[in-house]
C-alpha cells in the first residue's frame, strides 16, 4: 500500500508540475499582460512600463514561473487585481461553499445510485430496471441550468421549501447551511445519478453472471449471501474510481449551479476571473483545481487499491 | 447395481426459441460408483451435468421425468431448497476456470463457507477441515494457500483448491467438468488422479465428463456416450470400449490417436458436425454422418429403454 502511495504521489507532483507550467505559459503568451489590465488601456506608456518593472513582468518568463513557483511554495498565490485580495484568501474563503455542495451532491447521488442501480440489476428488466433506465435517460439528458432553474420555480419560488439564492455558512446554524445548499446538491445529485446507476447496474450485472455466483450456488449459499458476499465485492470497484472522478469534476465544475443559485463557490471565482481577466487569480484557481483533482484522484486510487487486493499484489506491495 | 445417488430420466432443456439443447437424457450414478461422459464439444455433456446442479441460464427451461440425488426428489422441491441439497450432497468441480474461486476474496474466506451454511460446523472448523482436505489434494503449504488470493495460485493449485472445496461438505456424489482442462499434462495427471484416489478412499461416487477417453476407460466403472444433445450408447466400461454398439461411439474409438501410430498417416476424423437444429425427432441424429446409414435409421427409432447395454442405434452390426 505504502509502494502504491508513494508512486501515485511521485506521479501526482508531475502532473501538478506540468499544468502549472502550462498554465503559466499559456497565459503569458495571451495578448494584454496584468500591468495592462490593472491600469487600462488609457493608461501612459510610462506608467505601464514602471508597473512592469515593480511588478517583475519584464524579467524573462522562466524567471517569472521561477518566482511564481516559489512564491506558490511560500504560501503567497499572487494578488488579484479586482478584489485586491491575495488569491489564497480568495480561494480559501469560496472552498467552503464549493466543497459542501459537491460533498452533499454525492453523499445524496451515490447512495440513491448503488440502491437503484443495483436493483435494477438483480431484476434486471423488471419494471424498476426499466424505472432506472428512465432516470439513467433523464438524469443524462437534463441540462442542470434547466433543472436547478425548474426546481428553484418550484421548490423555492412556489413551494418555498428552500431559499431561493444564497449561502449559510454552517457557522451561522447548520440547519440553515443545510437548507442553503440542498437544493443546488440536489439538482447536481441528480445530473450525477445517470452515469452512476448506470455503472452500478452494469457492473453489477457483470458480477452477477461471473463464475463464482454459480460456486456460491452450488455450495448451497442463499442467494442473498451470494449476492453481498460475492457479487457486490466485485461491483464496488468500478464505481468507485468515477465517484471519485465525478466529485473531482465537480469541484472545478460547478459554476453553472453556483451562477444559478447565486453561491459565492470557487466555480464563480473563476467566471469572474475569466470575465475580469484577472491572471494572478485565474493561475491560482486552475491550479488548485488541478490539485484537488489530483488530490482526489490519489484518495481514489488508494481506496480502490483498498477494495482490490490484485492492485497491491501486482506492484508487489504488502497490504 | 446399488440403489443409485443420482438419477436422472428424461431430461429435456430447451432453449427461449424452443431449440431443443439436449433430449431425453437419462443418467444414474450407483453408490461409490465412477461415471464417464463423453462426447463431442456441443453433446451436451456441460448441460446435462448443469441441468443436474441447477445452474442452467434462467432463459432455458428444463423438463425432466424424474431427477433424485440420494433418493430426494429434486423436481419436488422449491430453489432454496435444492440449493440447499445439492450445497449438502454434490461437490462440483468446474473447468479450470479463473473466476470460480472469488478473485478479490481470500481462499480462507470462500473455502469453507458452503461448509458452514450446511450447519456442519463453525467457521474454525470450517477452516481446520479446509486444511486438512488442501493437504489431502496435495497441497505441501496448506496456511499459505489459506492466505492467498486465487490469482496468487497456479491452475493446477486453484483446481486442487476447487477440488478441496468440493469435498467441503463430504458430498455423496461429485460432479467434475472437464476438470483438468486448460492444466498441462503433467498436471492434468495428478489431478486426475487424485479425484480415483479420493473416490477409492471415500467411496465417494463420481459423474466425470471428458474429452479424455483414454482416462476415462483406466478410471471408470460405466460410461455414457453423448451425441447432439442425447445419450447414443451407455454401458460399462468394458462394453463400451470393448464392444460398442453405436456407430458413433465406434467412430469415437476409431479415432483415438496411439502411439504407436505411423506418423505419416494422418489422423481419423468424423466427418460432418454435430446437428443444431431438430435435436427433438425421434429418428436418428447421427444418421447423416453414419457410414452404416439404413433407411429405417431416418424413420422414428423403436429403442428398448432397459438393455443394461443401452444404445441409440437399430441396425444390428
Amino acid at each position: 500500500m505504502l509502494k502504491i502511495l508513494g508512486k501515485r504521489l511521485l506521479s501526482s507532483l508531475a502532473v501538478l508540475f506540468v499544468v502549472s507550467l502550462i498554465t503559466f505559459f499559456i497565459l503569458k503568451w495571451i495578448p494584454g499582460d496584468a500591468a495592462q489590465l490593472i491600469l487600462g488601456t488609457e493608461a501612459s506608456q510610462e506608467s505601464l512600463e514602471a508597473l512592469r518593472e515593480s511588478m517583475g513582468l519584464n524579467e524573462p518568463w522562466l524567471t517569472q514561473y521561477g518566482n511564481w513557483l516559489v512564491n506558490l511554495f511560500r504560501g503567497d498565490w499572487g494578488s488579484s487585481y479586482i478584489y485586491g485580495e491575495s488569491v489564497r484568501t480568495l480561494i480559501l474563503q469560496r472552498l467552503p461553499v464549493t466543497f459542501s455542495v459537491t460533498i452533499f451532491s454525492m453523499l445524496i447521488a451515490v447512495p440513491v445510485a448503488a440502491l437503484i442501480g443495483i436493483l435494477s440489476a438483480l431484476f434486471k428488466d423488471s419494471p424498476i430496471d426499466v424505472f432506472s433506465r428512465s432516470i439513467m435517460q433523464l438524469g443524462t439528458a437534463i441540462p442542470s441550468f434547466w433543472l436547478g432553474m425548474i426546481f428553484m420555480i418550484v421548490f423555492a419560488a412556489n413551494l418555498k421549501w428552500f431559499p431561493v439564492t444564497g449561502y449559510v455558512p454552517p457557522s451561522d446554524g447548520f440547519l440553515s447551511f443545510l437548507h442553503s445548499i440542498a437544493l443546488p446538491s440536489i439538482v447536481l445529485a441528480i445530473g450525477e445519478l445517470g452515469i452512476l446507476i448506470r455503472l452500478f447496474r452494469s457492473s453489477m450485472l457483470t458480477a452477477l453472471e461471473q463464475d463464482f455466483m454459480q460456486s456460491a450456488q452450488v455450495k448451497g449459499l442463499s442467494r442473498a449471501t451470494a449476492i453481498v458476499k460475492y457479487a457486490l465485492r466485485s461491483a464496488v470497484i468500478a464505481p468507485i474510481t468515477v465517484i471519485g472522478n465525478q466529485t473531482a469534476k465537480l469541484f472545478g465544475g460547478t459554476v453553472i449551479i453556483e451562477t444559478i443559485f447565486a453561491l459565492p463557490g470557487i466555480g464563480r471565482l473563476l467566471l469572474t476571473s475569466v470575465e475580469q481577466r484577472d491572471i494572478e487569480l485565474l493561475q491560482g484557481i486552475v491550479l488548485f483545481i488541478t490539485f484537488m483533482v489530483v488530490f482526489i484522484n490519489l484518495i481514489t486510487d488508494l481506496l480502490v487499491a483498498a477494495a482490490n487486493p490484485l492492485i497491491c499484489l501486482e506492484t508487489g506491495g504488502k497490504d | 447395481m446399488s440403489a443409485p445417488v443420482m438419477q436422472l430420466k428424461g431430461c429435456t432443456v430447451e432453449d427461449a426459441r424452443k431449440n431443443i439443447l439436449i433430449h431425453d437424457v437419462s443418467l444414474e450414478v450407483g453408490e461409490n460408483e465412477c461415471v464417464g461422459i463423453i462426447g463431442e464439444s456441443g453433446s451436451g455433456k456441460t448441460m446435462t451435468a448443469r441441468a443436474i446442479l441447477g445452474l442452467l441460464s434462467r432463459d432455458l427451461k428444463l423438463d425432466a421425468k424424474e431427477m433424485t440425488l440420494d433418493g430426494e426428489d429434486l423436481l419436488a422441491m422449491n430453489p432454496r431448497q435444492k440449493r440447499d441439497t445439492i450445497g449438502k450432497k454434490i461437490g462440483f468441480v468446474p473447468q479450470n476456470t479463473v473466476a470460480y474461486l472469488h478473485p478479490l476474496i481470500r481462499i480462507r474466506s470462500q473455502i469453507a463457507d458452503g461448509y458452514q451454511k450446511a450447519g456442519r460446523g463453525t467457521k474454525k472448523e470450517g477452516e481446520a477441515k479446509a486444511e486438512k482436505l488442501l493437504a489431502l489434494v496435495g497441497i505441501h503449504d496448506p496456511v499459505r494457500v489459506m492466505n492467498s488470493y486465487p490469482g496468487q495460485l497456479s491452475g493446477g493449485m486453484r483446481q486442487r483448491v476447487n477440488i478441496a472445496m468440493a469435498l467441503m461438505c463430504d458430498p455423496r456424489l461429485i460432479i467434475a467438468d472437464e476438470p483438468t482442462t486448460a492444466l498441462d499434462c503433467i498436471v492434468q495427471k495428478q489431478v486426475t488422479e487424485l479425484f480415483f484416489q479420493l473416490h477409492e478412499q471415500y467411496n465417494t461416487a463420481i459423474l466425470m465428463i471428458s474429452h479424455n477417453l483414454t482416462m476415462l476407460k483406466k478410471y471408470c466403472d460405466r460410461i455414457v456416450v453423448m451425441y447432439a444433445g442425447q445419450v447414443v450408447e451407455a454401458g460399462t466400461t468394458e462394453e463400451v470400449f470393448e464392444h460398442p454398439s453405436h456407430p458413433y461411439t465406434k467412430a469415437l474409438m476409431e479415432v483415438i490417436p496411439r502411439l504407436d501410430q505411423n506418423p505419416n498417416v494422418p489422423l481419423l476424423e468424423i466427418p460432418g458436425y454435430v446437428p443444431e437444429k431438430d435435436r427433438g425427432r425421434s429418428s436418428c441424429l447421427f444418421a447423416d454422418r453414419c457410414p452404416n446409414c439404413r433407411p429405417q435409421c431416418r424413420e422414428p427409432l423403436q429403442i428398448n429403454e432397459e438393455q443394461t447395454h443401452f444404445s441409440r442405434c437399430v441396425v444390428q452390426a
